[in-house]
Formats: C-alpha cells, structure tokens, sequence
C-alpha cells in the first residue's frame, strides 16, 4: 500500500505544483538555515580532545587583587575576575612543583622560518614554546620521530617538533628526523615531525580557536625559548614592569598558560588543595595582598568559561530555529487547507472501503514525501548557508570544508519529523471525516 | 442480504434531537432491485449510510449479508463496506485526480488485491458498463453520462452482494438517465442486488419493489411490474401532495 | 464594515486563523530583533577609523636572523619608500588600526588613584604618525623630529618622553574639564610620564571586535607615543597621493627587496581590506539575518495568501449568495481585509512579547542594548502591510466571485 500512497502524493504534488514547490522551498529554507546554524553551533561546541576533555585541566590563580582600573577594564574581565593566563612565575613554580602525573608550560610565539634551500624565502611560522610532556597529553600522533623527553626539557636542548605541513614545505615530506631547521638565525635539530592533528575548538590556544591557518607549526622547548628571548606573541600587564627581559620574567605580566592531565578524581582533589596552598603561600611570602583566589578547570569547562561559542552563532540558532518554526507552521496550515480542501475525497474513499487507518496513511506518506523533498533541498540550502557562514571564521577554518554524515542525518531526521508532525494533525482531521459526509452535503 | 429490525437513528446537537429514522424496520433479500422513496428529508439518505454503514445507528438491529453490524469498529466495517457494498452517488464522486481507471482502482487497492488480479477485474467491469475507450480519460473530460457509467464500474468493480444508489440519475438529462437506469436493469437482471434511493416515481416504478419513508418510517407499497403505468403514478401524486 | 460576522467565521476556522496569527508573531518576534542587530551591526562597520583608508597601505615586515643595524636597516626602508612615486609619507608601526593587534596601556592623570586609570592603546610612531595615518589634530601640536626616540621593544630600555597625543574622547575621559594640554598623565604598566601635547580628532583602537560589543565605550581611546619602533617586526604605513594607492602597493615590496633581502614581507595590504577583513564576521551576520527577514516575510505572506484562498474557494457559495443579497465587490474584499487585520493584531500582540522576550534573553546573555520603541512600532506596522498585501490576491479572487454562483449546486 505504500507504494500506491507514494503515487498518490506524487499525484497530488503534480495537480498543484505551485504550491507544493513553494512548501518545498519553505522548508528547505527552514531547514537549511536551522541545520547551517546547528552545524556551525555543534562544531563550536564540540569536544575537541574526546575521551580526554574531562581529565585535562588549566589552573588560574589572580595575581592581580582587587584591583580596579575604571569601568572601561570591564570588557576585559572574565566572569570571576581570574587572570586566563599565568605569569612565568607560576608556570615555572607549577612545572617544579609536580603535582600532576602529567603538565606542560606554553606560549604562543612566532618564528622566522629561514628554508635550508636558498632558493625558498624565509617565512613567518606560528609557533608554540612547550614541554615534553604536551605531546603525551594532549594525545598528538608523530608521522617521523618521537617528542623531545624531559631531561631535553631541562637541558634547553635547541630541538623541534614540526608539523606535517612544515616538513612537506621545508623537506619535501621526506624523513627529516635528525635535520637542521633555521629559526630565527639559530639552528634547531628536528627531533619528530607531526601527523594530522587539529582539535576544534583549539583548547589551549583560544586566540585561534577555530582558524586552521592559525596553528601552531613549530614547537620548540620553553625552557629553550625563554633562554633565548623568544617573545610571547600576547601579553597582558597591569602592574609596573621594569625594563628588559629578567623584568619581564619576574613581572606580573601575564602570557603562559599551564595544562595538567589529571587522571582521576583524587588527583584533581590533590590538584587543588596545592592550588590553594601555592596561593596561601604567595600571600605569606608577600606577594599577594588578598585572599587566595584559584581555579583549575578542564576542556569543557574551559570552553564554557571562555564562551568559545560565539554569540553571534546562539543568536542565529535561535533566529533560525524560530524561522523553522514559522516554516513549519505554514507548511502545517498550507497543509491543513490541502488536505480540507479535499475532504469530499476521503469521504468517498472512505465509502468505497478505505478504513481510518488507510486514510491516515496516505495523508502521513503525502507529508512524510514532502518533508523527504523538503529535506533534500534544506540539505542545498546548509551547503550554500555554510559556504554564507565562511564569513563568521575565517576560509580556513575546518569547521566548515566537510559537512559530516552525522550532520547530515540529523537534518534528514529533523527535516522529515519536524514535516510529518506538521502534517500529523491536517492528517488526522481527515481521517476523522465521515464517510456518509459526501452523501450528505450534496 | 439486508435486513433492519426497529433501528432508530438520533442525531444530538446541543439544542436539538433530530429523530432522522424511527422503528425502522425493513427487509431486502437476495437479488431484489428495491427503490426507496420520500419526500425531503424523510429519512431516505439516512437510511442508505446506514445500510451502507458510512454511519452508525442508535439503537435497532442490522444485519448485512448474515453479518451482525452492532459494535463492529472501524476497521471491520470498513472492510465489510470495501467487500460486500458498492455504492453510486448523484454527483458521481468520481476522484478528480484520478483517472478513470485509477477510480475504478481505488476500492480493489483497499482490498489489498495483487496488480494483475486488479487489471483483470478492472477491464472486465469497463467493458461491462462501456468506458473502455475512455479508460484514461479524467472525471473533467467527460459527460455526465460517462462520469456515472464510470463511477457504477467503480462499485461494480469488487463485485459487492449489495449495490446502494443514491439518486443515481439526478444530475443527469433525460437521455443519460435512460441509460444508466438500463445499466442497473440489466446489472439486477444478471442477479445484483440493488437499493436505489430516488425521489423520481418514474424511476422507482422501475424496480421490484418500493420502500417508501415518510418521518423516519417506513410505508411499504409493493410496486409489482404490473402495476407501472399512468394509473398508479397519478395515485402517488394525489396520495404525497407532490408533482413527479 | 462588521466584525462581528468576522469573528464567528473565524471561530469556525480556528486552527487555520490560529496557524495565521502565530506565525505572524514568530515572524514579529524575529523581524524586531534581527533587523535592530542589523541596524547596531551597520552602525558598527560604519565607525570611521580615523585614517584615510582610501590611501594608506600597511606592508608587514620581520626582520630575519637579527640584523645588527635594524634601525640604520630601517631608515633605509622609509627612504626608499618614500621615493617610489605618488607616495606621501611614511611611519614604521608596532599596531596599525583596523588590524586587531594592539597594545593596550593604562592612562591617567591622577596617579594616587588606581580608580581613575582608563585603558586605552597605545600608537607608536614619529612626527610623521598623523600626516601617514591622516589623523587631524584639534589642538596642541605634534612632535618634533627631536621629540622622538627609537625603541627595540617595549620591554628593552625606554626614554623619557617629552609628550604624549590622545584622542578627543580619551581627552574628554581624562580630563572632563576640557583642559587636558598640558596635564601629565600616567601610562600604566610602564610607569611612563609625560604631558598631552596634543589631541587628535579621532584614531581608532586597532581592534573592533564589536559582536558584544564589550570595548564599544573605548574603541575611540587612543593614544601616540613618540617612540619610532625598531624591533624585528612590525609594519610600513604608507599614505599615498589620491589614485596612486594600487601602483605604489605593487611597488613597495620590489624596493624593499632592494634595500635587503634578509626579511619577510607576508602581507602588503590596503586599508580598505583591513576593514574588510575585520569587519567580516558583522558582514556575514548582517547578510544572513537580512535573508533570513526576507525569506521570513516571503513565507509569512506565502502561508496567508495560501490559507486565505482556501477559505475562499470553501466560500464561493457563501460569497455569491452574499452578492445576490446586494454585498459589493468593495464590501467583499472588505471582508477578507478586515478578517485578516483581526488575525494580524492578534498575532501582532504575541509577536510583540515574543520580541521583547527575544530581545530580553539577548540582554541577559549578550548585554545588548534594549530594543528601541521604533523598531516594534516599525515591525507591527511591516507586519500589518504584509499581512494586507498578502490578502490582497485572494480577497480579489472573492471579489470575484459572480453572485449567480449562488443558484447553482456544486
């Protein structure tokens, strides 16, 4: 019987093309433009270190005080006026201090790449000073070579890690373990080269959260960048700095973060209560005028914190779910007139045998079919809506070159749900018809 | 074949409680062509979705083919309703989005009949009433006449035990009205049994037999061929107050 | 025209007329705000910056592997920049406006009391900064060439200065009296002190992330500090003749080349790009809500001209026997008009608590402005048009409708 429902549809869709096109598009538009939004939204939102995002965590701890600079310092606060980022003091004192199974010190710097062939310009790499232990944590797969260990850390080894990008554009791709890179003047030995890996949102690196052309490509020792100068590419201070670059290791200026692996509940218990006591301590030793003030959180909770999702993003899933809304009411009331309008049908249906059921049926498989078609083409309208959406990250950004079979799924689902419970109720109204109906009214 | 014992039929609104059929009590046996007539609403259409059970009485008997029709839910009934009755309409009822085959189509997909055993049945019922030329005409592209010969194809076509008509030349010129009213002829003379309401004596004085519904009630007039002629149609006028 | 009769035949058609009046109000709810986000949206791409975009260029520029006479390097730079033909003047940048990379200071005149500190960014450059940028200043001077002192980075060994320059708004923060020439100010963290020598009509902050608009009530505060930066990166702001913007651009990174090759040039970059680029997300956010509107009203009026034609083909008969009863063509197309007015101040009274809703929910999660009367007395009288408009084909169709319909049975 499906089968012959479906024709009737089709029957039904080619005597009123006109208005069955456009119920087409309206939904297709509803549809398209609420899953562009949910496509941008969930890739926002989405966990960028599966299966690890609850055991990884960044501390903060205010180094500032109650300080208060006007007004205009607002925009800059974060919701419970902690500092997100580290002074070098603390990152050093946190890296010393163990507490965790697993840590890694960083900054975001750049580098002057000069390529071993003169034929190549040199170029600028975004880079990132670190520890050993980054790779092992956050989960980073090594084409050639492994990361550098942590006495290399303690020794200010001048050694590299580079992308797979990096060692295709520097080495043609080939083995390059062992080989000589020339940073900034100086040479640095690679000791591994990265595979693909890009975690979205960028946890550790909100500054570039969303932008792949904005990765890191070279990661070198902190230890070693600091000893060599090597600039932090952010820097926040709101306390008087001296001058040079001791001043500024020993200032309350703030560029490094810190993320630890904390692998269950006790050691993130553990975690805090050295927190607690590090910040106590710096207040015995003078340091901080004020109760202690610490936070450790980890991926989730960082995003949250960080509000990765932009605004801009919650407010057209709203606006596009509220469109979908009005789409989906008028399919429901265009709907609804189709299916009055064609009561004197049913009830002769009805009268040459058709029971409520076969009456429903065929009503819900008319709506199911437009709700397919219309979910075919709102599946047009999220690619145009994405390639529209480009705009709001950057063309690099790997959010939005795939959509996924997920994403896909989800807008067939909805697209066809959302038009069968639209037409549900048009559907059962008719079902309701009397049969003796026709005989009566004529 | 049909057979109602004091049956009654209310309906409710909310102010009125309108006694559409009263102790109605009737028998149509086997292979009978029974007319059914009365004034305006006498009670004759009520009557026929009873019998057709597109409605549900109140309070009575019925039964259909030996079926006992009291409490049967939708799904039986309108199974019973897709076997055993077919039923012919003033305006045709023809589907206007289907064609001419696709109506007939419609009561054998109900039954969840198999596509050949559909093709057979159809074919045969079309060149039993005439329509094989116009099988993929649309309802809008014929006459009327054409339009009632294809829509009694269509409650020919499941071969019911009960054909129900309901002024089944109504809407139709002299000349089309002749030839449908031969068409029943000759379906009751191949053993059909038919009920046909009408308002037409002319009409009514054609079948076997006549049921006559005034209030809700029945008045029996047994119509034997013999007595169809000027006569007796003169006799009805004087006896309803009504022209023919 | 009486709404009575109205009424009891919508009464009889509830659903449809209640499907009509939603959305008329989602479509309220969602017009109000989205186009008030357009309007904050245009406003906010169309702050001028401050600089003469339509002539200034930025060539981005690192250094590699240490060259030892970096200023001498660099002196060499402008030189040869200046002499490539149409080009007026010439600055070196540690931040360019429009670039969303700045260093930001805190600034006040009253050093005993944190509480008066303002933040605003700080613009490195020489006696050339404002004729480059094309800044104008309104009172005071600007620097001498003997005022300015080069500096490797804002961390190495600073001079002291002999002045500072900051905007009108910063100096109207600063000092509300309007006497700001003269007064020292403070620059936080670097304990520098100096006095405004002079105010700049306006110069934007380089960075504008406006979404939330977070930095709105500072985007103006800037400041110029005569130091001539000359660390291993930063950027060429080149302002050229009218009309010469797109020849010198091609030209500047051959003569760059020319003075050494010992750098990296990544981007050579007009400042109306600049805008552009950085502008971006509000672009595309303005796009795809006015879309959004107009898909929005077009199905609104879809779905009223669709339900109302099918009331219509249901009251032919109706119609016509109304027609014979002596009902004009004008008093039937009344009637649709004044049933579909019904349903759309209905649905505008919803709309409105939606809108406002709407709007609420952004103020607490965005700290959004709140939304403006106009804009809701605009999108009630939109939706009231649309709602006409769209009615207007089928009540046409009634219009129609011949009275002697009324004799015939089907």
């Amino acid at each position: 019987m499906f089968g012959y429902y479906f024709r009737l549809s089709l029957r039904s869709f080619r005597r009123n093309i006109i208005l069955t096109g456009l119920m087409v598009l309206a939904i297709g538009v509803g549809i398209g433009a609420s899953m562009t939004t949910l496509t941008i939204y969930r890739a926002m939102a989405a966990d960028p270190i599966p299966g690890k995002s609850a055991r990884l965590f960044t501390p903060q701890i205010d180094n500032y005080g109650p300080v208060n600079l006007g007004s205009d310092t607002k925009a800059f606060q974060t919701a419970d006026r902690l500092p997100v980022s580290l002074t070098y003091i603390d990152a050093v004192a946190f890296m010393r201090a163990h507490a965790a199974p697993r840590q890694a010190a960083m900054y975001a710097t750049n580098v002057a790449v000069t390529p071993a062939d003169t034929k190549q310009l040199p170029f600028r790499a975004p880079a990132r000073a670190t520890y050993a232990d980054f790779f092992a944590m956050f989960d980073v797969p090594f084409e050639y070579g492994a990361p550098w260990s942590a006495q290399d850390d303690a020794a200010r080894a001048p050694l590299v890690v580079i992308t797979r990008q990096l060692n295709d554009r520097l080495f043609g791709g080939a083995n390059s373990v062992g080989r000589t890179v020339t940073m900034n003047g100086d040479p640095y030995r690679v000791v591994g080269v990265m595979d693909s890996w890009n975690p979205e949102p960028r946890f550790y690196d909100l500054n570039n959260a969303f932008d792949a052309g904005g990765a890191d490509e070279v990661y070198l020792p902190f230890t070693l960048a600091i000893a060599r100068q090597i600039q932090s590419n952010g820097l926040s201070c709101l306390k008087s700095v001296g001058s040079g670059w001791q001043a500024l290791l020993a200032s309350e200026c703030i560029w490094t973060s810190v993320w630890v692996e904390l692998p269950t509940a006790a050691s993130v218990r553990a975690y805090r209560s050295f927190l607690t006591n590090y910040g106590n301590a710096q207040r015995d030793s003078g340091r901080f005028h004020w109760p202690t003030h610490v936070a450790l959180r980890n991926v989730r909770q960082w995003l949250a914190y960080r509000q990765v999702v932009s605004q801009d993003v919650s407010t057209l899933v709203l606006v596009s779910f509220a469109f979908l809304a009005v789409c989906l009411l008028n399919a429901l009331g265009l709907m609804l007139a189709k299916f009055m309008a064609r009561l004197g049908q049913v009830s002769v249906r009805r009268a040459l045998g058709a029971n409520q059921r076969a009456i429903l049926a065929q009503c819900v498989v008319e709506s199911g079919t437009l709700g397919l078609t219309g979910a075919a083409v709102g599946l047009g309208f999220t690619l145009l809506g994405l390639g529209l959406a480009r705009g709001l990250f950057g063309d690099s950004s790997a959010v939005l070159t795939s959509l996924n079979g997920g994403d896909v799924a989800i807008a067939i689902a909805v697209s066809v749900c959302t038009t069968m419970l639209a037409g549900l109720y048009p559907s059962w109204r008719a079902s309701r018809v009397q049969p003796a109906w026709q005989l009566k009214t004529q | 074949m049909l057979t109602m014992k004091n049956l009654s039929k209310v309906y409710r609104t909310d102010v009125l409680e309108t006694h559409a059929l009263r102790e109605f009590t009737v028998e149509v046996r086997e292979g009978e062509f029974v007319a059914v007539t009365g004034p305006s609403g006498s009670g004759k259409t009520t009557f026929l979705t009873i019998a057709g059970l597109l409605e549900e009485f109140t309070s009575g008997e019925y039964w259909l083919d030996g079926v006992d029709t009291r409490g049967l839910n939708d799904r039986q009934r309108s199974r019973l309703r897709n076997e055993k009755i077919g039923f012919v309409f003033q305006s045709f009822n023809l589907i206007p989005d289907l064609n001419v085959y696709d109506n007939i189509d419609v009561p054998l997909r109900y039954r969840g009949l198999r596509g050949a055993e559909r093709r057979r049945l159809i074919q045969e019922v079309l060149q039993r009433v005439g329509l094989s030329s116009r099988v993929r005409h649309y309802p809008s592209e014929m006459s009327g006449g054409q339009q009632q010969r294809a829509a009694i194809a269509r409650a020919l076509v499941g071969r019911p035990r009960l054909l129900l008509a309901d002024e089944p030349t109504g809407n139709l010129d002299t000349q089309m009205a002749r030839g449908v009213m031969e068409l029943l002829e000759e379906l009751h003379r191949g053993g059909a049994t038919i009920v046909m309401v009408t308002h037409d004596p002319e009409l009514a004085a054609r079948a076997q037999r006549q049921v006559h519904i005034m209030d809700g009630r029945i008045v029996e007039l047994e119509a034997e061929p013999v007595l169809v002629g000027q006569g007796s149609v003169e006799g009805l006028r004087r006896a309803f107050g009504r022209s023919a | 025209m009486e709404i009575r009769p109205i009424l009891s035949a919508l009464r009889r058609n509830k659903v449809g007329a209640c499907l009509i009046a939603l959305q008329i109000a989602v479509t309220l709810g969602i017009l109000c705000n989205a186009f008030y986000i357009v309007q904050q949206r245009r406003a906010l791409v169309a702050r001028p910056s401050g600089v003469d975009e339509a002539d200034v260029f930025t060539v981005s520029n690192q250094w590699v592997g240490n060259p030892p006479n970096m200023a001498a390097l660099q002196r060499a730079d402008i030189a040869a920049l200046r002499a490539i033909p149409g080009v007026r003047d010439v600055f070196p940048a540690a931040s360019v406006p429009l670039s969303n990379s700045a260093m930001t200071l805190g600034i006040t005149t009253n050093p005993d009391n944190p509480r008066s500190m303002h933040i605003a960014a700080a613009y490195l450059g020489d006696e050339h900064t404002l004729d480059t940028l094309g800044a104008r200043l309104v009172a005071g001077r600007n620097f001498a060439a003997s005022e300015v002192h080069e500096l490797d980075g804002i961390f190495g060994s600073r001079p002291p200065i002999a002045g500072v320059l900051v905007t009108r708004d910063l100096a109207h923060k600063l000092a509300p009296d309007g006497q700001i020439l003269g007064r020292v100010v403070l620059l936080f963290p670097f304990q520098i002190r100096a006095p405004v020598i002079g105010v700049i009509d306006r110069l934007q902050v380089p960075f504008v992330d406006g979404p939330d608009n977070k930095i709105g009530n500072i985007v103006e505060d800037s400041m110029v500090l005569p130091y001539r930066y000359v660390g291993d990166a930063y950027w060429y702001v080149v302002r050229v003749q009218p009309g010469a913007l797109d020849a010198a651009m091609r030209a500047a990174p051959g003569v760059l080349a020319g003075v050494s090759h010992a750098r990296i040039i990544e981007k050579v970059r007009a400042m109306s790009e600049a805008r552009r680029e950085i502008y971006r997300a509000d672009r595309t956010m303005v796009q795809m809500l006015t879309v959004v509107c107009a898909v929005l009203l077009a199905v609104t009026a879809f779905g009223i001209v669709g339900l109302t034609s099918y009331w219509v083909s249901q009251r032919r008969r109706q119609i016509g026997i109304r027609r014979t009863l002596g009902a004009t063509r004008v008093a039937i197309l009344q009637y649709f008009q004044t049933e579909n007015l019904v349903i759309s101040i209905a649905g505008i009274l919803v709309g409105l608590a939606l809108a406002l809703g709407g709007n609420l929910w952004m103020v607490d999660s965005f700290s959004t402005a709140r939304l403006p009367l106009a804009y809701l007395v605009g999108g009630v009288l939109t939706m009231l048009a649309l709602g006409q408009l769209a009615v207007l084909w089928p009540a046409l169709r009634a219009a129609s409708v011949p009275p002697a319909i009324a004799t015939r049975t089907t």
